[in-house]
């Protein structure tokens, strides 16, 4: 299972048995002789589903945790003996918000934190601090404010702020989790450029980056608390399907193409492209009418800027924007946790109520969902959760309890979780009993921001599934996301802004040259990243974004 | 809208030369001029000390746009006093009389606030720690923990911008939960704004520990051994500035 390179270096990191549990009886426990080696200059990915021991490896590993048995060796010595500022040396650390990293309000303030800990004199410090920023690309961002970063340079913020402590080897705990395409892509090519320079680095994750898999040699995956596999990453591709990880959808159409030994520029000359969906038929009713609506936070700058819009019910619309474009202002002017300042808003056919109590009775017909939603869960059990909503929407007795029974079935929990604390729940579970907490008052329409974000690939599908239920049903669904995949596969009309103004709305055949045009490549779903190369070199190669309809156009050629 | 207009304890740089004061000379300045406001008797006092703010003000290159809003919530406590001074004085005493005096108590307070504000907007926040630890450190000897508490200062600092920000998402999804937090009477408004703590009090505790961690990853262990990138270093405008400070505020508390 090793390569030869390895074989000949000496581990960096080597863990030897470890185990952990949290409570002191050692039931329950977090790893379970756990056993593997890292070796010099080499990149591992430790890839694990929510709950399989991924933090608590990650914490041991840095030595911020001692392992109940067992030892973890790093450069042939004992963390535990070993001291803390010789240990904190070698190993830096990234985790997954970079807000939580960055100590100081000024870049170069933040990146010298470690330096000034290891008690450096200030010209070292400042040598360390202008070296680690040129190698995550960050120079120019030196004097900079680091409220004024996007989040993906937050995140090489944080990585310099390692990188300055002259380390050798590198722990990312879901370090591009919460970013996007673009900072992603940015951090992944620091990383190859750290690793050609030498550097040892062990990635942990939950998912499968296409972007990253071909520089990392070994894949080590965890399963509630032990080692499921380990092996070369091209073994990996293998066996992945069968550990529980979806492959990407570019990686399984390049070999497929492969399978088949395809050559693009002459293999065919013609091919006969999908027929197009039919669009959902609706009864011509509009949920919402958005007539010339402006919004600004100050005299400065817009936040919208005369939005027109038309909102058809019972449909599943994708508002689509980058960070910042004014998709979020929108969608609170429609349960009017935002006033409007200019334009209007008609909500079935009447002017939408800007306060009062009609304002409550439309919170309650038009649902909200906020990205994170679990972050907004209050009450001892999920029972009282799902029953906060209905309740402040006046449902008493049976009525609430038929509430509570509707949102737990939306959700697809068990009867079981409605005396669970929502605390106690796994992230993706949390995420459910939030959803459901809207749902429960029984909105005609619901709004949801990012509703996706950083969750595991089945509770994608389980709440992709709810979604698609709940417009079946004859409701109205909104969703905000940059991700195009969800947007093109799943809605059935798109309203994409950009810099506070509309771009375009229709169906997604009928905005796919406009997302096309305003998100880069990175940001394109793979099958329609690998359609457009294809057309580039065929021009009867026709653009797709769906996989399946991606894969039987090119059985055809 | 609820919370996010709020510049409270946010740092604005602009480097001006207030900016460059070092923050024990601002410290101690700030102690200084409010000592001398505190016990303001006359309008010329007051006078004096609103030119110098808006001199500071235009000195530090900070917009008064941004300077407003970072005071906006001591506001509240401002027209408290000017309320409270008007009906307490005006009972005991005539109306024009309790006018004058409420006027003068919410201005003072004022001012002592806007004063107060300028620190944390013109000094970075682990710049103001290393301030308020060099000059706590004497305290060091009796057991006080100095550094520990300047670092707890300075990181608070550093966070409220962002939990600001928290504690408005979480309202919003209240509100659009169907939560009534402006209703009813005081009790029941407290009530309301539980949905709003307990998350809070989650997430701030969530990030403490992350934070915590991560400062322990970059090798933070208490600050012996700490040293600077760009250790604190007096200068002779630091002095200029506290002595002109220290006569200012005598020559106003003893004439």
């Amino acid at each position: 299972m090793l390569t030869e390179k390895n074989r000949n270096n000496t581990p960096l990191i080597e863990v030897q048995s470890v185990s952990f549990s949290y409570d002191a009886k050692h039931t329950g426990r977090a790893l379970n002789r756990v056993s593997f080696f890292v070796a010099k200059n080499e990149r591992v990915a430790i890839l694990g589903h929510n709950g399989s021991g991924k933090s608590t490896l990650v914490k041991i590993l840095g030595g911020l945790q001692s392992p109940t048995e067992g030892v973890c060796m790093v450069n042939g010595k004992d963390i535990q003996d070993m001291d803390f500022r010789e240990l904190r040396g070698i190993i830096g650390m990234v985790f997954q918000d970079p807000e939580n990293q960055i100590v100081a309000a000024m870049v170069e303030d933040d990146v010298a934190f470690a330096p000034e800990n290891q008690g450096l004199p200030p010209e070292e410090i400042q040598s360390r601090v202008d070296t680690a920023l040129e190698r995550v690309n960050m120079t120019r961002k030196q004097g900079a404010s680091v409220s004024a970063l996007s989040g993906g340079e937050k995140q090489r913020i944080a990585l310099a702020g390692a990188l300055a402590a002259k380390v050798e080897c590198l722990i990312l705990d879901e370090a591009t989790a919460m970013l996007d395409p673009k900072g992603r892509l940015d951090i992944e090519a620091a990383l190859r450029e750290l690793h050609a320079g030498g550097m040892t680095i062990i990635q942990v994750t939950h998912q499968i980056e296409a972007e990253n898999f071909d520089d990392i040699q070994r894949v080590i995956v965890l399963g509630k608390g032990e080692i499921i596999w380990q092996g070369i990453t091209e073994e990996f591709w293998g066996a992945a399907e069968g550990l529980g990880f979806d492959l990407p959808d570019e990686f399984k159409a390049r070999k497929y193409i492969d399978s088949l030994g395809l050559t693009f520029p002459d293999s065919f000359t013609s091919i006969t492209p999908p027929a197009p969906k039919h669009t959902r038929k609706t009864d011509g009713a509009e949920k919402f009418r958005i007539e010339g609506l402006s919004f600004r936070y100050d005299e400065a700058s817009y936040a919208l800027r005369e939005i027109d819009a038309e909102i058809p019910a019972g449909q599943w619309l994708s508002v689509i924007g980058r960070t910042g474009s004014g998709k979020s202002t929108l969608v609170q002017h429609l349960n009017a946790l935002y006033k409007i300042q200019e334009g209007r808003i008609y909500f079935d056919g009447s002017e939408l109520p800007q306060k009062g109590a009609e304002v409550h009775a439309l919170r309650q017909k038009v649902g909200l969902v906020f990205q994170n939603p679990e972050d907004q869960l209050f009450s001892p059990t999920v029972r009282e959760e799902l029953a906060f909503a209905p309740s402040n929407a006046g449902f008493r007795g049976k009525e609430l309890d038929d509430a509570i029974m509707c949102g737990l079935k939306c959700s697809s929990l068990p009867e079981s979780f409605l005396e669970r604390n929502p605390i106690a729940l796994s992230g993706g579970e949390r995420r459910l009993v939030a959803i459901a907490s809207v749902l429960s008052a029984k909105p005609d329409c619901v709004v949801l921001d990012e509703p996706l974000a950083g969750l595991d690939a089945s509770y994608q599908k389980k709440i992709l599934s709810m979604l698609a239920g709940l417009r079946d049903d004859g409701r109205t669904v909104i969703t905000i996301s940059h991700d195009l995949n969800m947007a093109l596969n799943c809605s059935d009309r798109i309203l994409i802004l950009k810099d506070s103004k509309k771009v375009q709305e229709g169906t997604p055949e009928e905005c796919l040259e406009a997302l096309m045009n305003i998100l880069e490549p990175e940001g394109w779903p793979d099958v329609l990243r690998l359609s457009n190369e294809i057309r580039k070199l065929n021009k009867n190669f026709p653009l797709l974004y769906n996989y399946q309809e991606f894969i039987s156009c090119i059985s055809q050629i | 809208m609820y919370f996010t207009n709020i510049t409270l304890g946010q740092y604005i740089p602009t480097g001006s030369f207030i900016h460059k004061l070092d923050p024990r000379a601002k410290l101690f300045s700030l102690l200084f001029i409010i000592s001398a406001i505190f016990p303001a008797k006359n309008i010329f006092a007051l006078a004096f000390w609103t030119a110098l703010f808006v001199l500071v003000v235009y000195a530090s290159k900070i917009s008064w746009h941004i300077i407003l809003r970072a005071a906006r919530p001591v506001l509240f406590l401002v027209v408290f006093t000017f309320i409270f001074n008007l009906i307490a004085v005006s009972f005991s005493k005539d109306f024009t009389q309790g006018l004058i005096r409420a006027a003068f108590m919410s201005s003072r307070l004022l001012l002592l606030m806007l004063f107060a504000v300028m620190l944390p907007l013109t000094t970075a926040p682990l710049e103001l720690a290393d301030g308020l630890d060099a000059l706590l450190r004497p305290l060091e000897r009796i057991g006080f923990p100095a550094h520990e508490s300047a670092m707890m200062i300075g990181m608070a600092l550093r966070f409220i911008p962002l939990l600001m920000q928290e504690t408005d998402k979480i309202i919003r999804a209240q509100l659009s939960r169907g939560a009534r937090l402006d209703q009813g009477n005081i009790f029941r408004r407290v009530m309301a704004f539980i949905p709003v703590l307990i998350p809070l009090f989650i997430i701030i505790f969530r990030r403490a520990d992350e934070i915590a961690l991560a400062m322990e990853a970059r090798g933070y262990d208490g600050g012996a051994g700490r040293t600077r990138r760009k250790p604190l270093v007096w200068k002779h405008v630091d002095t200029v500035a506290v002595i002109l400070c220290a006569f200012t505020a005598a020559a106003f508390m003893f004439l």
